[in-house]
């Protein structure tokens, strides 16, 4: 097993500073959803990782605590997630997507 | 080379991956994307097989995003872990031998020159610091000296992080790395004087850590080498293998690097100033507003 980055939607959409979408060295593996926090009652959307892009190197996490100072980023382990986002369930919008969240190891 | 090579073939729309179409569908080509945007198009940077947390990847994924017209763009390369990540975008990418990017690149410009004449087609060499400034450096000074209009970006790990870790000519004073394990007895070369000194219309130096900085220097660099003359941007782009960072705290390195030695620098002549102001309507380079006079003093 390995670690991945988790995010957490209920942080996240309370600031909404989309830094980690913009550090990330992998190209659309921290992507940003509307839904995923107003369907919650939040005040803005939320950023959500593509887990099975993901490599692990925790560099979003530097920047959420540091930079951000939001703490909304942890890594965890993948077979303890619920569920996450695959790239296979992500659709592309206008100015937003939105993913179908699914059990990462079962797919 | 236009938006259509792209697009599907009638009928084959349902065999492409998934990725491919979001592409099509949802990526920058043919619309303005910026860093702000980022997390919401899709790429046109894949997944490429360079380590995790490599400041290298960020940094070319965001001058993937910078670039004005990806549609319309070459990007050059040559051997270094940069073309890893590289030649897995949706960009045609021409692999040089070690060291003839800047030969291979001036030959690319001209004929797309010939063959497109006034609709702008860019070429972007993006190479490491030993392709472009050790074993391509003739080439490199030469094309500069030519004034051939293109963009070139040193991918600057201050190593051969490829190879195992030899010192390179950018690698600092002092450093001990695997294969240079007694220091390096050289100074680090100043690549940015000789790119001023051999003629070049824009020099700048960036790190990743400020994405929306390294967006603007790019577009800046690419938007000058259509017309006015080469252009060079010197990006850091720390190795975390060689020198032994760990993922998590690139960015801090960055940071440190940057207040160290890294400041952020520009140098524009007035040629391409003029030419960003009246063409692409830049509005930082126009003069100033005089300060209005002090009143006179009341009697």
């Amino acid at each position: 097993m390995y670690l991945v980055a988790d995010i957490s939607v209920e942080i996240c959409a309370a600031k909404s500073c989309k830094l980690c979408t913009q550090y990330c060295p992998e190209a659309n593996t921290i992507l940003y959803s509307d839904e995923m926090g107003k369907d919650k009652g939040f005040k803005y959307g939320s950023a959500y990782v593509a887990v099975d892009r993901c490599k692990g190197c925790a560099q979003c996490v530097w920047v959420c605590d540091n930079m951000a100072k939001n703490h909304a980023i942890k890594m965890i382990m993948i077979d303890q997630l619920p569920v996450a986002a695959l790239t296979d369930n992500i659709t592309y919008g206008e100015k937003s997507t939105t993913a179908t969240l699914v059990s990462p190891t079962v797919g | 080379m236009s938006l259509d090579y792209v697009k599907f073939s009638s009928g084959f729309e349902k065999f492409m991956p998934k990725e491919y179409r979001d592409m099509v569908e949802h990526g920058p080509f043919g619309k303005k994307v910026s860093v702000s945007q980022m997390g919401s198009f899709k790429e046109v940077l894949e997944e490429h097989p360079m380590c995790a947390g490599c400041a290298m990847t960020l940094f070319i994924r965001l001058a993937m995003i910078a670039f004005p017209n990806p549609e319309d763009t070459i990007t050059v390369g040559t051997a270094g872990c940069g073309r890893l990540a590289i030649s897995q975008a949706a960009i045609p990418f021409v692999y040089g031998n070690y060291g003839d990017q800047n030969g291979v690149a001036s030959g690319l410009s001209r004929g797309l020159r010939l063959r497109f004449g006034d609709k702008p087609k860019d070429v972007v060499v993006m190479a490491g610091d030993g392709g472009t400034a050790d074993i391509g450096f003739q080439q490199v000074l030469h094309s500069w000296f030519r004034k051939e209009r293109f963009t070139t970006i040193m991918l600057d790990n201050e190593v051969y992080g490829n190879t195992g870790g030899q010192e390179s000519g950018m690698t600092n004073r002092g450093a001990v790395l695997k294969m240079a394990p007694l220091g390096k007895k050289f100074e680090k070369m100043d690549m940015l004087q000789m790119a001023k000194v051999a003629g070049c219309a824009y020099v700048a130096t960036v790190v990743p850590n400020n994405p929306r900085r390294v967006e603007s220097v790019i577009k800046k660099a690419v938007l000058i080498a259509r017309e006015v003359g080469s252009t060079y941007i010197q990006a850091y782009t720390s190795c975390n293998i060689e020198y032994a960072i760990p993922t998590d705290k690139v960015m801090e390195d960055a940071k440190n690097v940057e207040n160290d030695r890294y400041q952020f620098s520009e140098y524009i002549t007035d040629e391409a100033k003029q030419f960003l102001t009246e063409r692409y309507g830049y509005k930082e380079f126009l003069p100033k507003p005089a300060a209005p006079a002090p009143g006179l003093p009341k009697a």
